[in-house]
């Protein structure tokens, strides 16, 4: 019996750890910030208040047309009131307290939103039309956002053209990205994620679904309108536990330089065409930019572009095209892609190059190596059913 | 017509039955000239009224395309998202600017202002005229920039996407907004210049029926706030085509100056929409409760102190804008404020129902309807005023749920109801009741499970203006969308009802529904110069000189037995 007391207890602070993030409610998705627990507790309070003077209206409405209903023929009632000074006062008097109560409660939840911890870490954001792009202290960069579990994180927001929102519904946590100035979000998870794949940027790594419970991870939109992608910028967070998460970073800010000059194109190609994937098929399908299907001999065989202007190679189209991408605009294309500069170096698009080289032996649908061919020497794979 | 024997001592009614049915405002004079031309209130109305309608309609289609698109994530019935972000924008600019905005001011205002005031016409009838082309002018313009590449912005503008789009047809739709604002301001000063000269003898401020107050209020603001969204609108123009630079941040602007300046127009654009309907509610309950409204002073006042409110509470709209924390906890207190005289106002018109004498006529079921819908409106509000749960709310179909909660169930709805209340008076012809009640409540639940249906969908985190979305959020798309479809199928009933009026409708009496105010004491339609003589008047929300009459069909106002009218009359007890 006295054993049992202290083994409960454990039982229960062991309940208490894994308790994860709070089951999504009628209203609220799962809240898995610290935050959010405050906001949901708001909401209900305003919902309840809600409910009551709803009810309390329709119920009288409903109450008084049926009692008070009036049959053709019928004389009218003649004695009602016409105002009654003290029930005027009450009904003014108490809903102003109420909003009151909610303004003071709303405000200091929202002061604990907006003041990040001074101890938190950074992760710089860059929002374009139509990807968001993260960056992390060691140079890292990611089109998902990953951040350590347990430890305040802060957002600073950018945008390099029009604006856009960053939401994190699951964390309550919104906030505008305004080209310009700069602005701030931040928020703390305690509960780990996992990541997808061990790989993380192993071309040909199980998808994402595959590996890891999709419910887990956090989805992340834009919600301030910027164009055709915009529904299209939605991306995911993955909460990782600190040691994952420093190998990670240490991991990601690496990828691209361990793999072989030769091996770029099939390595490191498909990763890196993902973020194009928004714009430009593979599949000769129009998007927003032109296909890549067959890009290579359509730029050798017309080097004029636009306005009669004239290119050396056709690699030096391509790469002022990601550097400098009003330079060539191709007719009836608009100007609407956004520079790369400073987000793929040399190397990544040297990636690209031979991939464009080299598009036949890509899924044209998802742009990944055929399933034919080997994933580390991109020969058919030996002893291969084909 | 044949002559009735009258009652003695019923001298107004009288003259409206004396009246030969075949000179009124319609038939006064003919052919489309006559029309062009006119000066004559209730046909500008009458005309602003199907143009608004028409509008409304193309508005509509727009909506439906929306919500069938939205039936599943990814293409539905279209496949690029530059199509389907045209069609919400096209659906949010016309049903802002070419609907609501006008629908109760300029259509149903122009028709019933000068009568409810007893006057022939409004104080400026050829201004009054001008703003009609003006309207026109913008809505041509609005549907060629179409024709010039449409739009995609969202009908909020916002820069640096306005100023950058490629689409063709953003100049001319903000030229078409600006226009429209000039209508808009110029309906809003004659509306202030004939409530302060024009009112009859015996009619003090205190003695205006509801609705006038309504018009008054909104006036005001018509007039204040309307000039700030044309200047910027021709700055977002400027800006568009020769970059100077003022919303651009690349040359020292600043985007978010923008939205300071868009939002002080278009909050107080929200009280030019909810305000008349507000005033439309009074009338339709205190006139079906057959007693006088609870409150009067209170519902009087709180409409200019809404407008007045409504010029400080803008930034509530850019709580995650990078505005600062200081300026967000400002705008939230004030935002509060204005929930205040909206609740109160709730309150009086609840309290009117009791003790009263209610009638379930087909306007009364919509009013009955706005109050429902309004409640939830307003108190969703709070949500969005409340800091910590906007941010989380902002942007979402929360929000949008919310707006059309405000917007369409409260002053469309109060629109549809006005129209139902004024149609006998503007057209001289009864319409189905039973249709028209039905065709209310099936608009009714279409309605709340079309939006209430989005306040989840909100709240669990679905961005607004989204073409695609994920899976699990599709059950509440297409619970919305069937909503949409019921909808439509009431809207069309309610058509239909209205419409088959002119096929055999019963000829409308005067007074169909009792009412007091003056428009009722003329004939149903109103004769073209409306009054032989200004008349007087006295309290219009005393129903007690208000009797049934069989053979009419209909109700009169038996005036002389009001000692404020008639002062040789047997005094009453003072309440």
């Amino acid at each position: 019996m006295t054993t049992s007391i202290p083994s409960l207890a454990a039982a229960l602070a062991a309940i208490a750890q894994a308790d994860g993030p709070t089951a999504p409610t009628f209203w609220m998705p799962t809240g898995a910030s610290t935050i959010a627990p405050g906001v949901d507790r708001t909401l209900d309070v305003i919902n309840w208040i809600c409910y009551v003077f709803f009810a309390l209206v329709v119920a009288l409405m409903v109450v008084f047309v049926v009692k008070y209903r009036h049959r053709k023929g019928e004389r009218f009632r003649s004695e009602f009131p016409h105002h009654n000074t003290p029930l005027e006062l009450t009904w003014t008097i108490i809903p102003t307290l109420i909003v009151i109560g909610i303004f003071v409660v709303g405000f200091r939840s929202y002061l604990d939103i907006y003041t990040a911890p001074k101890n938190a870490f950074d992760v710089k954001v860059t929002a374009q039309k139509w990807a968001w792009q993260f960056q992390y202290p060691n140079g890292a960069q990611s089109d998902d956002l990953y951040v350590p579990a347990g430890k305040p994180v802060r957002l600073v927001l950018r945008s390099s053209d029009v604006l856009h929102s960053l939401y994190i519904p699951d964390f309550r946590v919104k906030r505008d990205v305004v080209p310009g100035r700069y602005t701030y979000a931040w928020f703390q998870c305690d509960h780990p994620t996992g990541q997808p794949g061990k790989e993380v940027r192993d071309p040909n790594a199980a998808t994402v679904e595959g590996s890891l419970d999709a419910a887990q991870r956090h989805a992340l939109f834009c919600t301030e309108y910027c164009g055709t992608g915009h529904s299209k910028m939605n991306r995911y967070v993955y909460v990782l536990d600190e040691t994952s998460f420093d190998q990670w970073m240490v991991d990601q800010s690496q990828w691209l330089d361990k793999i072989d000059e030769d091996q770029l194109w099939f390595k490191a190609g498909p990763k890196i065409f993902a973020r194009c994937s928004q714009c430009h098929s593979l599949d000769g399908a129009d998007g927003i930019g032109p296909s890549w299907k067959g890009i290579v001999e359509r730029v050798k065989a017309y080097p004029i572009v636009g306005e009669g202007k004239r290119y050396a190679t056709w690699e030096d189209y391509v790469r002022t095209s990601i550097l400098v991408p009003g330079e060539y605009v191709v007719p009836p294309y608009a100007n609407a892609m956004p520079t790369f500069k400073g987000q793929l170096n040399d190397k990544a698009i040297d990636a690209l190059l031979g991939y464009m080289q080299n598009l036949d032996k890509f899924d044209p649908k998802t742009g990944k190596l055929l399933p034919t061919l080997d994933p580390e020497t991109a020969q058919p794979a030996a002893g291969g059913a084909k | 017509m044949t002559t009735i024997p009258l009652p003695t001592g019923t001298p107004i009614r009288d003259t409206i039955e004396a009246r030969p049915e075949a000179d009124n405002y319609l038939t006064h004079t003919r052919g489309v000239l006559s029309w062009i031309f006119t000066l004559d209130h209730k046909r500008i109305g009458v005309m602003y009224m199907w143009s608004v309608l028409g509008s409304f309609l193309l508005g509509g289609i727009f909506a439906l395309l929306l919500r069938t698109e939205l039936l599943t994530p990814g293409p539905t019935i279209t496949e690029s998202a530059d199509t389907y972000n045209q069609w919400f924008t096209l659906h949010g600019a016309i049903m802002v600017f070419l609907v609501i905005i006008p629908s109760i001011p300029a259509a149903l205002g122009n028709i019933i202002l000068p009568i409810m005031l007893g006057a022939k016409d409004v104080a400026f009838p050829r201004l009054n005229l001008f703003s009609y082309y003006l309207w026109i002018a913008g809505a041509v313009l609005c549907v060629m920039s179409l024709a010039m590449g449409g739009f995609d912005t969202g009908w909020t503008f916002y820069t640096p996407y306005s100023t950058t789009t490629t689409t063709g047809g953003v100049i001319p739709v903000l030229t078409a907004v600006f226009i429209l604002g000039f209508s808009s301001i110029f309906t809003g000063l004659n509306f202030v210049v004939t409530v302060h000269k024009l009112r009859p003898p015996g009619m003090t401020w205190f003695r205006m029926p509801l609705f006038l107050w309504a018009l008054y209020a909104t006036a005001i603001i018509q007039v204040l706030a309307t000039p700030v969204l044309g200047i910027t609108l021709l700055l977002l123009i400027v800006e568009r085509t020769v970059n100077i630079g003022i919303f651009n941040p690349a040359m020292g602007g600043d985007p978010v100056l923008y939205q300071h300046f868009f939002w002080f127009y278009s909050h107080p654009a929200v009280y030019i929409m909810i305000l008349p309907a507000m005033g439309i509610i009074s009338e339709i309950i205190a006139i079906n409760s057959h007693r006088s409204i609870f409150g009067y002073r209170f519902i009087a006042l709180s409409s200019i102190a809404i407008a007045m409110f409504s010029f400080i509470v803008w930034g509530h709209h850019m709580f995650t804008s990078g505005q600062s924390a200081l300026m967000n906890t400002v705008f939230s207190a004030i935002s509060f404020s204005v929930a205040i005289p909206s609740a109160v106002k709730v309150f009086n018109w609840v309290a009117t129902l009791y003790k009263g004498s209610v009638s379930l006529t087909t306007p009364m079921w919509y009013a009955l309807a706005f109050l429902f819908l309004f409640t939830i409106g307003g108190l969703t509000g709070l949500h969005l005023a409340t800091l910590s749960t906007d941010v989380h709310l902002h942007d979402t179909y929360f929000v949008v749920a919310h707006f059309h909660y405000v917007m369409m169930g409260s002053a469309l709805i109060a629109m549809i109801g006005g129209l139902h209340h004024w149609w006998p008076k503007i057209f001289g012809r009864m319409y189905d009741e039973r249709l028209g009640t039905i065709a209310c409540w099936i608009i009714f639940i279409g309605f709340n499970v079309t939006f209430f249906t989005q306040f989840v969908l909100g709240s669990q985190g679905m961005p607004r203006r989204y073409y695609d979305y994920q899976p699990e959020f599709q059950v509440y798309h297409v619970i919305s969308t069937l909503g949409s479809y019921i909808m439509a199928f009431g809207f069309v009933l309610t058509a239909v009802s209205l419409f088959g009026s002119f096929f055999g409708g019963r000829r409308a009496p005067a007074n169909p529904w009792g009412g007091r105010s003056l428009e009722w004491q003329c004939a149903s339609p109103p004769p073209f110069d409306n009054f032989a003589k200004t008349p007087r008047v006295g309290d219009c929300y005393d129903f007690s000189v208000v009797h049934w009459d069989e053979k009419t069909g209909g109700y009169w106002v038996d005036e002389s037995a009001d000692p404020e009218v008639n002062p040789s009359a047997p005094p009453r007890p003072a309440h």
